[in-house]
This record gives structure tokens, C-alpha cells and sequence, in this order.
């Protein structure tokens, strides 16, 4: 990646991959990623995955309800795929541990609810290895 | 393709991050052998023998770090600063591994362009 492009050639974007491993409320981590998300879009940057892990899964849980005149993170994380397109990637092992599951991975363990909906995705954790080893630059919070 | 280094820098017990950051490994390594593993700080703890979590309703995971060895990750490095701070010696480490010294340890680290710490 270091390459010197030439004195007149335009900036290149750049893939930055996301890993978030702070929950929504109670450390400063996913505030930060979702930050650094808008700052590497604002700058013409791609955002190639942004992926949630360990206690970053509780992100996704669409169950959270701060304070009215709080920042809802599961929202506006939600309001900035929509925005931009992103698919936002939540490990499905450590998201099921925690308590974050779909319609689908409800049903299928037998529970009567569930808390994770679209842009938000249970995947394997080869999504995070292929963004690990394809990214251009991969940040974790 | 990216070199990834993990980084075990906590306790095998006490928090979930070690078994998921092996997690994170293995998967890793059936895309890409190329990758390298860390121990030090309290990461250091993960590679003892005798472990029983059982106690403390925790899992006895630290056998899986086996499977390193047979996934090919051959780039397996411990701090022995780390080492040394805790008194643990090589014969305590079930798995092979190379114990670095500070200055081998930054440079095997450089070689790494993306590294994810757990």
C-alpha cells in the first residue's frame, strides 16, 4: 500500500474496514467507530465492512431506549447503512451468547423474541477475516 | 492480501475476549495461514498447562489453541518480558512457540500490517 502516487495524480480512496468490539452504551468504543464511520466517508473513503464482535454485538439490538435527548447508537448506525448502502456485519456466535438474534436464529432456538433486523446481519466470522485480509486499512474499536 | 497479527494481551478467564479473539484466529487461518499470533501481558496466561475453569463456570478452551499448529499458523510468538514478569517459563506453554525478546518482539510485530488485539 505504499505507494507514492504522483505529484499531480488525485488522492486515492481508500477500503478502510471497521471491527467494533464496544457495546452501544456504557464505553466510549462504539461511539468512537461510528465517528471514524462518518469521517472516512466524509473524506471520499470506502467503507468496505464494518463488523461487530464481542460486546460490539449489542449494537444491533434494536431493544435499546435511552434517554430522549440521548444519541440512540443502534439507530443512527442503522440510519447510516440506509444512507450509505453499508451492510453492517454482527458475529452470529457472539451476538446468540449475548442475547442479539433475528426473526430466524429466534425461531430456531426455540425463543418467542428477537432484537436484530436489517442493515444489520448475523454472519460468520469469515466476514471478519476477509475484511482483515482485503481491507486497505481495518481499525478496531 | 493483508499479514494480520492477533494480539492476546488478557487473561484466559475473567472476560470472553481470548477464546473469541482464538475464534477470530482460526477462522482467519482457514482464508490465510500467513497470520500471526501474540502473546503477551496477561495474554501470556492463555498458554498454561492445567487450566480448570470449571469453578468459575467457565470453559476449558485453552486446548483449542492446539489447533494452531494443525491449521499451519506457524508465526506463533510470546513477549518474554511478559514471561518473565509472571514467572512462567517455556516448559509451562503447551504450544510451540517462539519466545521474543523486546526488540525481536517490535520487529516480528512489524512485519504485520493489520493487527486486531484481544
Amino acid at each position: 500500500m505504499d505507494v507514492n502516487p504522483a505529484p499531480e495524480a488525485a488522492p486515492t480512496a481508500l477500503r478502510f474496514a471497521l471491527l467494533v468490539t464496544g457495546p452501544s452504551y456504557g464505553t466510549q468504543a462504539a461511539s468512537d467507530a461510528y465517528r471514524f464511520a462518518q469521517a472516512v466517508l466524509a473524506q471520499a473513503h470506502v467503507l468496505s465492512h464494518v463488523f461487530f464482535y464481542q460486546e460490539g454485538v449489542h449494537n444491533a439490538n434494536h431493544l435499546v431506549a435511552p434517554a430522549s435527548d440521548e444519541t440512540n447508537l443502534q439507530q443512527a448506525w442503522v440510519a447510516l447503512a440506509q444512507t450509505q448502502g453499508l451492510r453492517l456485519d454482527v458475529c452470529v456466535a457472539a451476538a446468540l451468547r449475548r442475547g442479539v438474534c433475528d426473526a430466524a436464529s429466534a425461531e430456531q432456538a426455540g425463543l418467542s423474541q428477537w432484537n436484530l433486523a436489517e442493515p444489520f446481519y448475523l454472519s460468520g466470522l469469515g466476514q471478519l477475516a476477509e475484511a482483515a485480509l482485503t481491507a486497505d486499512r481495518v481499525v478496531q474499536f | 492480501m493483508n499479514n494480520v497479527a492477533f494480539l492476546f494481551r488478557t487473561a484466559p478467564h475473567g472476560s470472553a475476549s481470548g477464546r473469541e479473539g482464538l475464534d477470530a484466529v482460526l477462522a482467519t487461518s482457514a482464508l490465510n495461514e500467513d497470520i500471526g499470533v501474540f502473546f503477551s501481558d496477561d495474554g501470556v496466561y492463555q498458554l498454561l498447562a492445567e487450566q480448570d475453569p470449571r469453578a468459575i463456570l467457565g470453559r476449558h478452551y485453552a486446548p483449542t489453541f492446539g489447533l494452531l499448529d494443525l491449521y499451519d499458523v506457524e508465526q506463533v510468538y510470546v513477549c518474554q518480558r511478559s514471561m518473565t514478569e509472571r514467572g512462567i517459563r517455556l516448559e509451562h506453554i503447551t504450544i510451540p512457540a517462539q519466545v521474543l525478546a523486546p526488540h525481536d518482539w517490535q520487529l516480528a510485530l512489524a512485519g504485520f500490517n493489520v493487527r486486531l488485539s484481544f
